[in-house]
């Protein structure tokens, strides 16, 4: 029982043969990387008032303490005492702060990705200001680097980093969209050499919502602009940002960005999936180091865009009431407020909203890599309940949302609670009532 | 020399320094570990996002009522005996006159209260300390993440706050002495400030501002 | 207390007979003595039958580094009371002040005096004892104050230091105290000692304490050596001005409305909240006022350490230090160490990065 590998527990044990001290090497050299005068404000700042507690899902759906969200974020505070704080020299030369072990950060596997999405609804309560998920997400970093990510999330990005695709499938994912294109009569655009849109796919849809595809096809058909899929850039998700691995998400944003740049693209359109509109948007420029020569959009933006053109027509639906998630990526963190009330505004939506909407909507459970997880089911499943409770409240008949990976959580939730709504897309219901 | 004199001469003036000179070490040291520029396309400009960071500072006292039905209650009490000490420290008539002659200013115009409320706010704020360290204890996750820096401060805000409730209504000892702990209570106070989670009092601003601005360059909420 | 060889001195009951002071009188003296002290009225019978039967004694009083004020408040409350009768009664075998002879003849009564009485007198001391420099400060009869007051202790059955000054140094002794001033206590050690301090002490407060020595021996005494039956509650709590206090009502300078109106004067440097005297009670010149009826803050002149509490105008509660930059040098001295601090740490966390791709800075 002398190295990490065998005494690690936990329900995915990694490969490699990283003895103890380099983990923590590693761990610390990551958690350095992200020293700084921002993350040290975030960091001296708590006041230990165990608010951030009652924003979590997860604690609200266990009360089980250490689930409390700055709790989590734990390993690289210490690391950041230690190492780094102003007084970090007597922290270190009294022992006031461990020296953060690989055994810690075993223990802290489940809490930095069983039990956190990144949904960012903790940095909204607490009352000192303090970017908890942040603090976590680079948790999560340190993770990775020791080695200690979960087995299923660092799989899928090293295979996604070399591949381009997270796992095996039967076929290529560029044969999936073609032949989904083929069954909905679509002409579909893969593979150009120049563009003004790159688009990108979910797999998840690719491989569980064909429907949503062919709706991502239909709608940029319909709007005549130039765009193009391609089979090296193909999905959207990025597992390096679910795993934490930087140079993993690194080179997977990059198949992307390298892509966008050769098709000489004004713009990367997002489809529904909120983590890669996090990845993409806002941590692409950040873990490139450079400014990115085009815009980048989630689809619900683009289409709003377009609604407000003149270029978008969209028929109305019928009377039927609808609940709406916001995607926790896509809202509170992207800042796409309006954009999906807008497009269901032009459909005529009867939307019956949410106790908790717009920024401070429930995390559907799942995000963040947490659906990959099968030790999370457990505490995802009771996370969802609450979700679903509040959906059913709002009376609707309906539900919608705008990201693939709520998509899965609600499935799963729908299929182990046996809830009575089945959850659809926006961007279907658009690609429904557009205007011919 | 007497205990009140050692505690209003010397310590005081060693606990000035400590505290100075701990706030500033502390304070220059977070600000000079290195800022990162950032890069993305942002859907606010810099100056917008700056006048948000401002707002932030003072919107998050106000907290959000999506949240008050599990927060409501730690809320008052934080807040109460937050207002509680402000008021004593600020607005009562001996600690003006401290203040005025610390720093040396006439200030005519600071007002005080009447001590009669001032001891009422007292017991009303010893109260609601005394809640907000059963509150300490009680919810799981309050006790999981509390460490020796909550409870030595709530010991130096409890020795500060009730030798001067005894201070005042003349109980328990003489009154220099009680003068002189009390003085001697908030020395420590002074002391322990720059190392403690007392700093949040700096630090709030800063983190509500970067919390503030950085959101508010994303467009994502605060 | 072996008094064989030495006449017997007359009792004090016997000096009252003799000047006609009928024991109604007495009594209601005794009773005035004992209602200050805060006795139980039923004491004075006692205390009174005590105190008749008390012989008249010796007494010394010797003066030192002082300014006359506490003999002069002394002496002028007597008439037309039956205070200066006992005062006259305890009579003072010794004063260098008050008594004709002058020169060699004072210091051979004084020698005399104590001879006669050695190990029974009282000695009453006025004026704080210089000690630097050997005592050169002070002396008198080409003898210092130190070797007089241990000359004069040595005989002694108890000592009163009257005033500030003889009990805790006094104005002698403020900062920065160039002649080494000290108390009686500080340097007499063996002797049973009362401090009657005060700049100067209530008149009733130095007979009342007489008295009840006369009658009881060594009352109950603080820890300032303070009879407690006068130095027992501060000013502030027997204040007759502590409602405005209480109602947060203060006089801002002395010419204000609230000083007109008679308000709290803490704000204008008042020490009646650490100070224990009997002034708010017993008041002065017979009870006709007292510095604070008539306007003025207390200065606290019965407690140590007065003159050096910072300016009297200041409040009790202000600041007792002297800062020639020792603040601003922290200040500066903790951007220097904080930035030092934020150097070293942005080193190490190079160092400690060192591994990680380099390209990628967050
Ligand atoms: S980011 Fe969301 S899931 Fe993670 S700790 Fe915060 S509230 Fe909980
Ligand atoms: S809400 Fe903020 S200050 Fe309170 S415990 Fe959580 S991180 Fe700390
Ligand atoms: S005047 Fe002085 S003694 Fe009287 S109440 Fe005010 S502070 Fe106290
Ligand atoms: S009021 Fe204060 S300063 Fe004045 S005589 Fe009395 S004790 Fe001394």
């Amino acid at each position: 029982m002398n190295t990490a590998t065998q005494t690690y527990s936990g329900k995915a044990a990694p490969e490699d043969r990283l003895s103890p001290s380099e983990r923590e090497e590693r761990a610390m050299a990551e958690f350095a990387h992200h020293f700084g005068a921002y993350t040290a404000t975030n960091l001296e700042s708590c006041i230990h008032c165990g608010m951030c507690a009652d924003a979590c899902h997860y604690y609200i759906a266990t009360e089980d303490p250490k689930y409390t969200p700055i709790l989590k974020a734990e390993p690289f505070k210490q690391a950041y005492r230690r190492e780094s704080g102003a007084f970090a020299p007597f922290f270190k030369l009294f022992g006031l702060k461990k020296k953060v072990t690989t055994e810690q950060l075993e223990e802290w596997q489940e809490l930095l990705f069983d039990s956190c999405s990144q949904c960012g609804r903790c940095s909204l309560i607490c009352p000192m200001g303090i970017e908890v998920a942040e603090m976590i997400e680079i948790g999560r970093r340190g993770m990775a680097a020791a080695g200690l990510a979960p087995k299923p999330l660092m799989d899928r990005a090293k295979h996604q980093a070399e591949t381009g695709q997270p796992e095996e499938s039967d076929r290529p994912y560029s044969e999936v969209l073609q032949d989904i294109a083929r069954d909905h009569d679509l002409n579909v655009a893969l593979d150009k050499d120049k563009a003004d849109i790159l688009l990108c796919l979910p797999r998840t849809d690719l491989e569980q919502n064909p429907e949503s595809v062919a709706a991502m096809i239909k709608i940029f058909n319909k709007l005549g602009v130039s765009y193009t899929f391609r089979s090296d850039a193909l999905i959207a998700e990025n597992y390096g940002y679910y795993a934490g691995s930087r140079g993993l998400q690194k080179r997977i944003t990059k198949r992307i960005t390298d892509a966008a740049k050769k098709l000489g693209a004004k713009l990367v359109i997002v489809p529904e999936c909120g983590h890669a509109y996090t990845a993409l948007r806002w941590q692409a420029a950040e873990i490139l180091g450079e400014e990115l020569p085009f815009r980048v959009r989630h689809v619900t933006e683009f289409l709003a865009e377009q609604l407000e053109a003149g270029k978008l027509k969209l028929s109305k639906v019928n009377g039927e009431s609808f609940a709406f998630h916001d995607p926790c990526q896509l809202v509170r963190k992207g800042g796409i407020m309006d954009a999906p009330r807008q497009l269901m505004d032009a459909m005529g939506v009867n939307l019956l909203e949410m106790h908790n909407k717009k920024g401070f909507s429930f995390c559907c459970g799942g995000g963040g890599g947490v659906n990959d997880l099968d030790s999370a089911r457990e505490l995802r499943s009771r996370a969802q309940q609450l979700k679903l409770r509040e959906i059913d409240d709002t009376g609707a008949k309906r539900f919608l949302t705008s990201c693939s990976d709520c998509r899965v959580s609600f499935n799963e939730a729908g299929e182990h609670y046996d809830w009575n709504k089945k959850t659809e897309s926006l961007i279907e219901l658009v690609a429904t009532q557009i205007k011919e | 020399m007497t205990l009140l004199e050692f505690s209003r001469g010397t310590m005081l003036h060693i606990a000035l320094i400590v505290f100075v000179f701990g706030v500033l070490w502390r304070l220059v040291t977070t600000f000079m570990l290195g800022w990162r520029k950032r890069k993305s396309e942002w859907r606010t400009s810099a100056g917008q996002s700056a006048v948000k960071g401002a707002i932030a500072v003072g919107n998050r006292s106000w907290p959000h009522p999506e949240f008050l039905n599990r927060t409501a209650f730690g809320e008052a009490v934080g807040y109460g005996y937050h207002i509680g000490l402000f008021a004593i420290v600020l607005l009562g008539a001996p600690h003006v006159v401290f203040w005025k002659n610390l720093f040396g200013i006439n200030a005519s115009w600071w007002p005080t209260i009447p001590s009669g409320i001032i001891s009422v706010v007292s017991v009303v704020t010893i109260f609601l300390l005394l809640i907000a360290t059963i509150r300490r204890y009680m919810p799981p996750p309050l006790r999981r993440i509390s460490n020796f820096d909550d409870w030595f401060t709530l010991v130096i805000l409890f020795t500060l706050m009730i030798t001067g409730v005894m201070a005042v209504f003349g109980i328990g000892g003489r009154y220099e002495l009680i003068l002189a702990a009390h003085i001697i209570a908030f020395n420590v106070l002074l002391i322990w400030f720059p190392f403690s989670k007392l700093m949040h009092a700096f630090y709030i601003l800063p983190a509500r501002f970067f919390i503030g601005y950085t959101h508010a360059k994303k467009g994502a909420s605060t | 207390m072996s008094t064989s060889n030495r006449k017997e001195r007359p009792t004090i009951g016997q000096i009252m007979d003799e000047n006609g002071v009928g024991r109604r009188r007495f009594l209601k003296y005794c009773a005035g003595i004992t209602a200050l002290m805060a006795m139980p009225p039923g004491m004075t019978a006692a205390f009174a039958q005590q105190l008749r039967a008390a012989r008249r004694p010796t007494v010394i009083y010797m003066p030192f580094q002082e300014c006359t004020g506490c003999l002069e408040s002394l002496t002028r409350s007597f008439a037309p009371s039956l205070e200066s009768l006992i005062f006259e009664t305890i009579s003072l075998d010794y004063n260098h002040t008050l008594q004709a002879a002058a020169g060699h003849a004072a210091e051979e009564a004084r020698h005399e005096a104590m001879k006669e009485a050695w190990g029974e007198y009282i000695l009453i001391c006025d004026g704080s004892i210089p000690t630097k420099l050997d005592g050169i400060y002070g002396a008198s009869a080409g003898h210092s104050f130190v070797d007089q007051l241990h000359e004069a202790a040595e005989g002694a059955a108890a000592i009163v230091a009257v005033g500030v000054c003889a009990s805790y140094g006094g104005v002698g002794a403020a900062y920065p105290n160039p002649t080494g001033a000290v108390g009686v206590s500080d340097i007499i050690k063996n002797k049973p000692i009362i401090n009657v301090p005060g700049c100067p002490p209530i008149p009733e407060v130095m007979t009342g304490t007489l008295v009840s020595f006369l009658a009881s021996g060594v009352p109950e005494l603080d820890k300032h050596l303070r009879p407690k039956a006068f130095f027992g509650n501060t000013i502030h709590d027997r204040c007759y001005r502590r409602r405005f206090y209480d109602t947060g009502l203060f006089a801002e300078s002395f010419d204000d409305e609230g000083a007109r109106n008679g308000w709290c004067l803490y704000k204008l440097g008042c020490r009646g909240p650490t100070t224990y005297n009997a002034c708010a009670t017993i008041k002065w010149n017979g009870g006709t006022s007292w510095p604070v009826e008539s306007g003025h803050g207390c200065l606290g002149c019965s407690e140590p350490d007065f003159w050096d509490q910072g300016g009297f105008y200041e409040p009790v509660t202000s600041k007792l230090f002297n800062d020639t930059g020792q603040i601003a040098g922290a200040a500066a001295a903790g951007v220097a160490v904080g930035a030092a601090a934020a150097l070293a740490a942005n080193r190490r966390k190079k160092k400690l990065s060192g591994q990680v791709d380099k390209e990628t800075s967050s």
